[in-house]
């Protein structure tokens, strides 16, 4: 188990390596000069030559990506433009509410999700799954952009049970938490379904019932261990996706994350930044993945005797289920 | 006879079916648009700004899901708005898929350090959110058409190759391949002439979902600002423009999202019918 979490370490540093070298290409190749757009088109071309030193711009391109990373490395993402302050003390407050919203929003799609599966799944073709199957359909068809005007307009503008907007707290984050959940709930519903239906064909199911134990039991405690796996997986999986749908979410709410952050220095061409953002989410990212793969070994005690097995067994239980590996790798809910 | 046996397969699957007539329907209407209203969509018409839907009322001349803050026909931006979508998430899933196939083909085929090369890439690209990726790369490049498609392309291609890869890699050493090897067929021939029509399902099927994701993904960049730009209409950009409007216009924010919900609806389904027609096992 330790070689499995060391393999897994090492890999997730080598990812982290590769995004930094993607994002540090993205802004080095982005077009104008940094230089230019502090100091203002009344420059000279003497002080922004002086700038350009300053900033390091002049070096070769490999040893300003070398500065970039051992900067990173000490906690160092570079001075916004538009704020003129280090990115880490904007960002990291953002960051802290973007992991908020995620948390809340996953809670809430596994909250949704699982008992909606289980029903569906304990009792194929009846009308409970037909209603957990069109949720699940349309649900994964909605889109966050117009989801949270809806609700938006139903909540805050007729009814006024909620508000739009404002600081955090759990009445503000209701209503984002929803925009953001429920493409993934849509999603899981459909895996913890196909999960369900698969475990309870098992021989092992067949044999507790003949022992007569009771069906509650069985689901709950029997079947449940198993359908969680894929879970896990689909949440590790497509919490990229769920950093992506927050920059809209955020924005639609204003949310103060790192999703809006980032499109704000966008607009304000402020690049630091942007390569800040977009460098911390997928550092968040990895850790979770990371995190999803040691929870893995805490639940399924297959993969602490072998590490190999469980991706077979993962793949086989994908291939057999509802739900095809290549769809759980979909980014749904963007 | 296989075409027949086909026809039937298809005919069985109501997500098939459904998803195709959704997906013609919303086509069909989205090309022909002009035809069928006598709107312009990007004209403002200050006489009839923020007007109520009125329906069927006027029949096809009057203003059936209303207009907006600048009294431009709904429907015909709608409708215009969606040739802009299908356009982008037809090219540029067409380009990610053939851009994914050869290299995931590649990697799969020779294996060792080609794979190595292309797979970390790819692993590496997943692990940026593909939207905020896509959100960097528009900012840096401008956004406008061309520029959308090269970076839907971009946060596309690798899904793709990691696809196609696994289902090479399970391929590359059966006995048929093997067989062709023997008989001294050249590595590119064996690659594209024997494992890519076995590895064509698989891709269709994704395609074919990958669609509706495209979909969204354009919309989610339109309502930043950094898609399709006005004044030409897009759904994006729609339920961008309605949000000042929720309370006294509802119907600005509301046409564009039930129409985006039901097209990526549509091809979601086309996806899953096309999945139980071609490849029932993977079911």
């Amino acid at each position: 188990m330790r070689k499995f979490i060391m393999r897994r370490l090492f890999f997730s540093i080598f990812v982290l390596i590769g995004v930094s070298l993607i994002v540090f290409l993205i802004i080095y190749l982005a077009p104008g000069d940094p230089a230019q757009l502090i100091l203002g088109d009344t420059a000279t071309p003497e002080q922004i030559a002086q700038k350009r030193a300053e900033l390091g711009l002049d070096q070769p391109m490999w040893k300003q990506y070398l500065i970039y990373i051992f900067g990173v490395l000490q906690g160092d993402l570079g001075t916004s433009l538009y704020y003129n302050m280090p990115c880490s003390t904007i960002i990291l407050p953002m960051l802290w509410n973007t992991v908020i919203l995620s948390f809340s929003s996953m809670l809430l799609a596994l909250l949704i999700a699982i008992p909606l599966g289980v029903i569906a799944g304990t009792r194929p073709g009846s009308f409970s799954d037909f209603a957990a199957t069109t949720f699940s359909m349309f649900g994964q068809a909605c889109s966050s952009v117009w989801l949270g005007l809806a609700l938006i307009l139903i909540f805050s503008v007729k009814l006024g049970w909620l508000p739009a907007y404002g600081d955090i707290s759990l009445s503000t984050l209701i209503m984002p938490s929803i925009t953001l959940g429920t493409p993934m709930a849509a999603l899981l519903v459909r895996i913890v379904r196909a999960g369900m239906i698969d475990t309870l064909s098992e021989d092992y199911i067949l044999a507790a019932r003949a022992k007569g134990e009771p069906e509650f039991r069985i689901v709950m405690r029997y079947a449940m261990k198993n359908v969680m796996l894929p879970v896990i997986t689909i949440v590790g999986l497509n919490f990229g996706a769920f950093l992506g749908g927050a920059v809209v979410t955020e924005q639609i709410f204003s949310w103060n994350g790192v999703g809006r952050l980032m499109v704000s220095s966008i607009y304000s061409r402020d690049y630091p930044m942007v390569q800040s953002c977009l460098l911390l989410s997928s550092f968040l990212f990895v850790m979770v993945t990371l995190i999803v793969d040691i929870l893995y070994t805490w639940v399924d005690p297959r993969v602490r005797l072998d590490s190999g097995r469980r991706k077979r067994k993962i793949r086989s239980m994908l291939n057999n289920s509802d739900v095809s590996k290549q769809e759980l790798t979909v980014e749904k809910g963007a | 006879m296989k075409f027949t046996l086909l026809l039937k397969k298809m005919l069985l699957s109501k997500f098939f079916v459904m998803g195709t007539a959704g997906v013609i329907l919303i086509t069909g209407l989205c090309l022909f648009y002009d035809v069928l209203l006598p709107f312009d969509p990007t004209l403002a018409d200050y006489s009839v700004m923020l007007q109520n839907p009125d329906w069927f009322a006027n029949g096809l001349n009057g203003h059936i899901l209303g207009t907006d803050a600048l009294g431009r026909d709904i429907l015909t931006r709608l409708l215009k708005g969606g040739t802009y979508s299908l356009k982008l998430a037809f090219i540029s899933v067409g380009v990610a898929a053939v851009i994914g196939c050869i290299l995931g083909t590649f990697a799969g085929y020779y294996g060792k350090w080609l794979d190595m090369l292309i797979m970390r890439i790819a692993d590496v690209q997943l692990t940026i959110p593909s939207l905020m990726l896509a959100i960097a790369l528009v900012a840096i490049l401008g956004p406008n058409e061309k520029n959308l498609i090269i970076v839907l392309i971009i946060s596309g291609w690798a899904k793709f190759a990691r696809i196609i890869r696994g289902n090479v890699m399970a391929l590359r050493d059966s006995e048929f391949i093997s067989a062709s090897r023997v008989l001294g067929a050249s590595d590119l021939w064996i690659m594209f002439k024997q494992i890519f029509p076995n590895v064509l399902t698989p891709t269709i099927i994704f395609a074919s979902q990958q669609l509706g994701y495209v979909i969204l993904v354009e919309a989610s960049l339109s309502y930043l600002g950094l898609g399709i730009q006005p004044p030409n209409p897009s759904w994006g950009v729609m339920i961008a423009n309605g949000r000042d409007y929720l309370q006294t216009a509802p119907w600005i924010v509301l046409a564009p999202g039930f129409t985006l919900s039901l097209a990526v609806l549509s091809f979601n389904f086309l996806g899953d019918g096309i999945r139980d027609v071609l490849d029932p096992k993977m079911k």
